[in-house]
């Protein structure tokens, strides 16, 4: 079977077991013996969160080589973004006059709710507008959950051009440093803004689905598995198209020498900015989508350690491959939480709770230290590549044979030449 | 047919002058030498026709258009491509992938397999065809070179610049590239090459640049260029009386 047939097979099956994975949950009564518990759910549903993480840090890093650690900034920017439309954003039927009032088409109007602190109580425009100068009748609705997360992919596309112009000369640690002060930036921006962001206290999201749908309450984990496995899986169909198109090669090759990609004709400013841009895109839908799962969003996001933990997830999987990382990110998810069952052996007792992150770490070094291309990557190169050096020796084995046969041909037929030369001198010596 | 032209290229680093107003004129398929001692800024003056650098002042031309405020990605679609000093394949990517980027670069619209034929071709005629599949880093020096040359094939610009073409190469892969070069000239393209290899390029090329610290000291035939008391001065330390 040859490799694409394989990956194909794979897929596929892969993609139908991820979509019936919920006919097993509790909410529907398992499936025969097979019941996974609500936890088991809300745990796949974090592993996809990761594993689009992972996989896009892995396209941005593994293959254009641009070792961001922005990239949970970018998650956050997505998720505060919608967050912070669903907090302050409201269209009406008529002007609050108390607010930030904007005309839309028709008698509609975009209303951005100012800030107004009444002692300690932050006392919202709109509900003093309410009762002061908004007609009787007037509608007021939320924006839509879709609006907003689409709010916070185009701000997250915004921030991955401004992020990856601003990187453009910088290259391995100056970009790191560059991007780890960008995320710092950040946090410290959303715990110190608390009347517009909430500061530590984390900002609340309505729920993804807050009227509920086709039957399912707004708090059962099954519209959420369903749309994030669907995030997932059009993150992945879009970055296995990108990586084997054009861009993909134009990312590698700048990934491996820039100034000769350059000067063979590769925009390599156009395509260091769209790879920040697309990756950035990505991390800040999957951002908006876990807010309004979780419910809230908290600058902890953020931190140093967050992205330590995508970057192990991609380097175990296989930095050099979106697939490689998705599977190490969800492998690892669920790993690090069944990893917190304590264990007894004898007199000792390990409370994995502490120690699970203890031999995270360690096999973080071990991957790196003997196996750098990550653990399932090797996997999928023997699948891919198995027969290539077998080619190489058998393509190799033919030209040689090629040759001999030809140079036979030559030698015979300079000793024919040979043969007959000295009779024509005989004939003709002078 | 192709015409570049360089006007008074002067650059500096600080208070290092590397180039000093060097200009000359490339008309049709010319195959030129360019030879001078180390830091005569023979590398300076490639990366500035390549667009990798800016010149402090001057100006180059190509068939009308000025190429030096170009990025390299612009003067290599304008139709000027170069190879590196020290080899620069793309390492972990397969031979056939280092050939479809610079064809895939010059074309917005096409995909790889309209090249794969083509990419096929030029590895056969460079000798390394079976080694197609194998990553670039697998690759002997000698046939990271050819590599490099195959790539310059795919972008088919109208002028190839080769840095050091022949350091280091095995006696067998020089033949090749040796072929490479003259057949690729008698095809219509234009050859700046810059070796330190004065024997072969007294051979192979018809007429010769030689730059000493920045200055172009000499411009023709490599026969009355190596009779030059200026050339000899400079290679040889030799009085220029």
């Amino acid at each position: 079977m040859s490799p694409t047939r394989i990956y194909r097979v794979a897929g596929t099956i892969t993609i139908v077991l991820l979509l019936l994975i919920p006919l097993a949950s509790s909410e529907l009564n398992g499936l025969g013996p097979l019941v996974l518990s609500s936890y088991f759910m809300h745990l796949a549903i974090t592993a996809f969160f990761y594993a689009i993480l992972a996989s896009s840090w892995s396209l941005l890093a593994g293959y254009a080589g641009q070792f961001s650690f922005g990239h949970m900034a970018f998650m956050a920017i997505g998720g505060y973004t919608s967050g912070l439309i669903g907090k302050f954003i409201r269209f009406t039927t008529a002007p609050s006059e108390l607010c930030t009032d904007i005309p839309l088409l028709g008698n509609w109007w975009l209303v951005i709710l100012n800030i107004r602190r009444v002692g300690t109580i932050d006392e919202s425009c709109l509900d003093m507008a309410k009762t002061q100068t908004l007609p009787a009748g007037t509608l007021i609705i939320f924006p839509p959950v879709w609006a907003s997360i689409a709010m916070g992919l185009v701000m997250g596309a915004v921030f991955g051009l401004l992020v990856g112009w601003l990187v453009l000369r910088l290259r391995s640690t100056y970009l790191a440093l560059f991007t780890i002060g960008f995320s710092e930036i950040l946090r410290a921006s959303i715990s110190a803004e608390i009347p517009i962001t909430e500061g530590q206290s984390g900002l609340e999201l309505v729920p993804l689905f807050p009227a509920g749908i086709m039957g399912f309450t707004s708090t059962s984990k099954i519209p959420p598995y369903y749309a994030m496995l669907l995030l997932f899986l059009f993150a992945m169909a879009l970055m296995t198209w990108l990586a084997g198109s054009r861009f993909g090669l134009f990312i590698r090759a700048i990934r491996e020498d820039e100034e000769a990609a350059a000067a063979l004709g590769v925009n390599i400013v156009r395509y260091k900015v769209l790879v920040f841009v697309i990756t950035s895109t990505l991390a800040a839908a999957a951002g908006a989508l876990q807010g309004h799962y979780i419910g809230i969003i908290t600058p902890n996001t953020v931190i140093i350690l967050q992205m330590s933990l995508v970057i192990a997830m991609a380097v175990i999987g296989g930095l050099e491959n979106i697939y490689a990382a998705s599977v190490g990110a969800i492998v690892i998810t669920f790993a690090l939480e069944l990893l917190r069952t304590n264990i007894t052996i004898g007199p000792l007792h390990v409370d994995m709770t502490l120690w699970r992150l203890v031999f995270f770490g360690l096999l973080l070094m071990l991957t790196l230290r003997f196996q750098r291309n990550g653990l399932l990557f090797p996997i999928l190169e023997r699948i891919s590549r198995g027969r290539v050096a077998q080619e190489t020796v058998s393509i190799r084995v033919e030209s040689e044979e090629l040759e001999e046969v030809v140079t036979e041909e030559e030698v015979a037929l300079e000793t024919e030449e040979e043969e007959t030369q000295p009779a024509s001198s005989e004939e003709n010596p002078g | 047919m192709l015409k570049l032209t360089s006007n008074s290229i002067y650059k500096n680093f600080g208070g290092l002058e590397v180039l000093k107003d060097v200009s000359f004129t490339v008309e049709g398929p010319e195959l030129i030498g360019l030879i001078g001692p180390n830091g005569a800024g023979k590398t300076t003056l490639t990366n500035i026709l390549d667009g990798a650098l800016k010149p402090s002042s001057g100006t180059v031309y190509m068939n009308g258009e000025r190429i030096d405020t170009r990025p390299p990605y612009g003067v290599a679609r304008a139709g000027l491509g170069r190879t590196f000093q020290v080899t620069r394949a793309f390492r972990r990517m397969t031979v056939l992938e280092n050939l479809l980027i610079p064809a895939m670069a010059m074309r917005a619209t096409a995909r790889q397999r309209d090249f794969e034929e083509k990419a096929q071709e030029v590895l056969e005629f460079l000798t390394i065809s079976h080694l197609r599949n194998e990553y670039a880093r697998a690759l002997s020096g000698g046939q990271q070179k050819l590599l490099e040359l195959g790539r310059l094939l795919m972008l088919d610009p109208q002028m190839i610049i080769l840095d050091e073409p022949f350091a280091g190469v095995h006696p067998r892969l020089m033949d090749v590239i040796y072929r490479y070069i003259t057949e690729i000239n008698a095809q219509g393209k234009a050859f700046i090459i810059i070796s330190h290899d004065m024997d072969t390029i007294f051979t192979l090329s018809r007429r010769l640049l030689v730059l000493n610290y920045g200055d172009l000291i000499a411009d023709g035939d490599p026969e009355i260029v190596r009779e030059d008391p200026l050339v000899k001065a400079a290679y040889l330390g030799e009085d220029e009386e």
